[in-house]
């Protein structure tokens, strides 16, 4: 599957744009040019040799603080992504195959995570918890997870119904094989597109937190909160949140995109040609010669 | 309700001047036909205008609560004085004059005060303004459970009403009454309104300048004149309406786009806001920041850390960032040039970093050893400024935001936080707050420094026109400063941008006066 993403042209692009950005996350604080939390005397100075972003109301470099502040976005973003992906897709899995009651009591859950808004509860758990961004993301992740939950669910049962898995069944293999062997093949290109949109979702999700100030202490740089903060002085730098906002709407574009091309080449449309030419060709192909004149 | 079109002329005339006909014109001409009514509808729907003059105030300080006994913020009383008048006022010089009350006299020991009301008065619901409401209104402040103002009527004993005499028995000699009983402390409501005290909550009922027509809680305030306010020929403002401002960043705006034309804005948006046209103004005020220690709690009950602190707070470096040249430094609960502040006390402490870290080590605290959290209510700042000063002497803050931040706070649980405040009319009573045993603002209860008690009763003990009055109060001031809970750090603006439509402002400090201020047609 990775080859054929590599295959389209907006794969590759959100590959390499995600790539930069885990690099941003990995990297980022070590790559500042400056301590991030140093505030300095010259605030809401212009660009310089000495700050390549300017620095901010308390005189601290942006340039650092968005390079510092990336690691957080990055992570929270997976980490509502990955506890939406063990919440939902386990559960829809299982459903499929652990009878009833079980299939029942998910469906119920499912059904009432989907009715809270995720934005709200994420406050009302940090209100109860402290201000903290894990605990936000794992509620965040487990209010996603029935995106996960229905898209395997979905996808498990259209395996079940196939006559090879009865074949299994009737021959005694256990469940465990038959989701490895069978199901987990066929589960997993949706749940790759889902898992791709979720990071995507999560980014938002931290920057909106981040950005009302719910999830980190202060002085701790985020992308949300350097937008922010920037869109308090508009009126000495009012080019000030487009860094932060263009990194955001970048960011989130690549989730999107990369979702795009997994889905394009996974599934049946997987199995169509992988790329604009290819299928042009193949359309040609299947057309063949038109008649040169008169019908019949 | 009619929808002005106040503010498109204004901004139609400040526009370059481009070619005047033509096609685009005309195609301007037409979306401006459709949008001029849609958009002037957005800012003024709600208005009950009937073409009479509108007081449009954004504020961030809407109040959450319109119980004047209740709201004990600092910033909040300004609005409620739209709704209630009290037995004094303060004028241009900061000093007592008559409101409610036209005159008071005090017995000659100096323990009991009479204030004579103006006859014919009437809170807005019809009940008389006299000395039973007096009464009625100091008691409710003294015994309402959720009261914030009983701390400060300590000094009352026994009030006596007697038709329009409000005599009040002092429990110790204090000249300081007039004052005390200003805006801030005893805004005076309808007694039969405040017999249910949870109505009048969302229900005020005064004999202000203005009385409530509608009051959408924690959003906005409509208010229309009070024919029946003693000074209503002073007042030429026909109806007001306040509401929370959204965001600091989109209040210039909304005053450039006619939403408002009156608003108190931040410092960061004053450079905005005189680039758009609109009048900046600082109202004089009272306001002081400081840093709050819990000296009965380590590390700040080694006076050496305390010393730490001080030497390593960088006033100038608050004023710079945060105020942007409108606020000034303060190492006093006031701003310089105030009547109560201390010249002999300026610069005790100053900004020496290298003293700090010494006095840190002879406390024996290697740098970094030393790890202290930073209460405070909301993100702001001013705590990272303090978290970035101390670090450089070797102290690690971490700054934990805490919603019911008040709840610790005032129960002096925290060991170190921020506070500013507002002051008060009476400088003994701001002096009191912060340094007095159970003062509000001292984080230290019951600590308090030597000789303070004994310096503000020979203030309250002489008279406000006696020729030693500011010198007795400065001594206070100067004994209250010898307290280690406090660190002062500076004095922000009372800032306000208003439209060219609103009139100036009477110079009260403290204060926001709508006596002789006029609106006119457009914004």
């Amino acid at each position: 599957m990775v080859r054929r993403v590599l295959a389209l042209t907006s794969g590759r692009i959100a590959v390499v744009i995600l790539a930069v950005i885990a690099l941003l996350a990995l990297l980022g604080p070590w790559l500042a040019p400056q301590d991030p939390l140093a505030t300095g005397d010259h605030a809401l100075a212009a660009y310089s040799a000495g700050h390549w972003m300017g620095t901010d109301h308390l005189g601290r470099d942006v340039l650092s603080r968005l390079l510092d502040g990336s690691r957080v976005s990055v992570l929270g973003s997976l980490e509502v992504a990955l506890v939406a992906l063990v919440a939902g897709a386990v559960p829809g899995i299982l459903s499929v195959h652990l009878g009833r009651v079980f299939e029942w009591l998910t469906l119920r859950i499912a059904d009432t995570l989907v009715a809270l808004p995720f934005l709200l509860f994420a406050i009302a758990v940090i209100a109860l918890l402290g201000n903290g961004i894990t605990q936000a993301m794992l509620v965040t992740g487990t209010l996603v997870s029935p995106l996960f939950y229905r898209v395997s669910r979905a996808a498990t049962l259209a395996v079940a119904r196939s006559a090879y898995v009865e074949a299994a069944i009737v021959s005694g293999a256990s469940i465990g094989w038959i989701v490895r062997r069978h199901v987990w093949a066929k589960v997993l290109p949706p749940i790759a597109v889902a898992l791709a949109q979720t990071v995507g979702v999560g980014f938002v999700i931290v920057s909106s937190l981040t950005f009302l100030g719910i999830g980190v202490q202060p002085p701790e740089p985020t992308w949300g909160g350097l937008l922010a903060s920037d869109l308090g002085y508009l009126g000495h730098r009012p080019w000030a949140p487009v860094a932060p906002a263009l990194l955001i709407m970048i960011t989130v574009w690549a989730c999107n995109l990369l979702a795009d091309a997994i889905r394009d080449v996974s599934g049946e449309a997987g199995r169509a040609p992988a790329n604009d030419r290819k299928a042009r060709a193949h359309r040609r192909e299947a057309a063949g010669p038109h008649p040169a004149g008169g019908s019949r | 309700m009619s929808a002005r079109p106040t503010t498109f002329p204004r901004r139609l005339r400040l526009r370059p001047a481009r070619r005047p006909f033509g096609p685009r014109a005309a195609a301007l001409g037409a979306v401006a036909a459709l949008l001029v009514p849609a958009l002037t509808a957005c800012g003024g729907a709600a208005s009950p205008a009937t073409g009479d003059a509108t007081l449009k105030w954004a504020s961030s300080y809407f109040p959450a609560h319109w119980d004047p006994v209740v709201s004990g913020s600092g910033a909040q009383f300004r609005q409620l004085s739209l709704v209630y008048a009290s037995l004094t006022r303060t004028d241009e010089d900061g000093k007592a004059v008559p409101d409610l009350a036209e005159s008071w006299s005090y017995n000659d020991r100096g323990d009991r005060i009479t204030f004579t009301l103006r006859p014919g008065q009437r809170f807005s619901d019809g009940e008389p303004v006299d000395a039973a409401a007096v009464k009625a209104a100091i008691e409710r402040a003294q015994k309402q459970e959720n009261s914030a103002l009983f701390g400060d009527l300590t000094s009352i004993g026994k009030v006596e009403a007697n038709g329009l005499e409000a005599t009040l028995h002092l429990t110790q000699v204090d000249y300081q009454i007039p004052q005390l009983l200003g805006q801030r402390v005893l805004q005076i409501a309808s007694p039969k309104a405040a017999e249910d005290p949870a109505k009048l909550d969302q229900h005020p009922v005064g004999a202000g300048p203005f009385v409530i027509e509608q009051l959408v809680p924690g959003t906005k305030a409509v208010l229309r004149k009070n024919p029946g306010y003693w000074d209503a020929a002073d007042i030429h403002i026909d109806h007001v309406e306040l509401v929370s401002a959204p965001d600091a960043s989109t209040v210039v705006s909304g005053l450039r786009t006619g939403v408002y034309n009156f608003a108190d804005i931040d410092p960061s948006q004053a450079d905005a806001a005189k680039k758009a046209g609109l009048d900046v103004f600082v109202q004089p005020g009272f306001n002081a920041a400081n840093l709050s220690l819990n000296v009965n709690k380590a590390p700040f009950d080694d006076d050496r850390v305390v010393d730490a602190v001080r030497h390593a707070v960088d006033r100038r470096e608050f004023v710079d960032k945060l105020t942007f040249g409108y606020g000034e430094a303060t190492d006093q609960p006031f701003p310089k040039g105030y009547v109560a502040y201390d010249p002999e006390s300026e610069n005790a402490y100053p900004h020496d970093p290298a003293r700090a870290r010494k006095l840190l080590a002879e406390a024996g605290h290697r740098p970094g050893d030393l790890r202290l959290d930073l209460v405070i209510p909301s993100e702001d700042p001013q705590a990272e400024i303090v978290q970035s000063q101390l670090a450089a002497v070797g102290i690690t803050v971490t700054i934990r935001i805490d919603k019911n931040w008040a709840t610790p706070f005032f129960a002096k649980d925290l060991t170190f936080s921020l506070y500013g405040t507002t002051g008060r009319d009476s400088a003994v009573q701001t002096l009191t707050a912060h340094f007095g045993p159970d003062g509000p603002l001292n984080l230290s209860t019951p600590y308090e420094p030597d000789g303070f008690e004994e310096a503000v009763a020979k203030v309250r003990q002489t008279p406000l026109d006696a020729p030693g009055y500011a010198g007795t109060l400065r001594a206070a001031t100067r004994a209250g400063l010898k307290s280690r809970a406090l660190v002062f750090t500076y004095a922000s603006p009372n800032l306000f941008a208003k439209t060219r439509a609103v009139s100036g402002l009477p110079k009260n400090p403290g204060h926001v006066d709508w006596t002789g201020v006029t609106v006119s047609g457009g914004n």
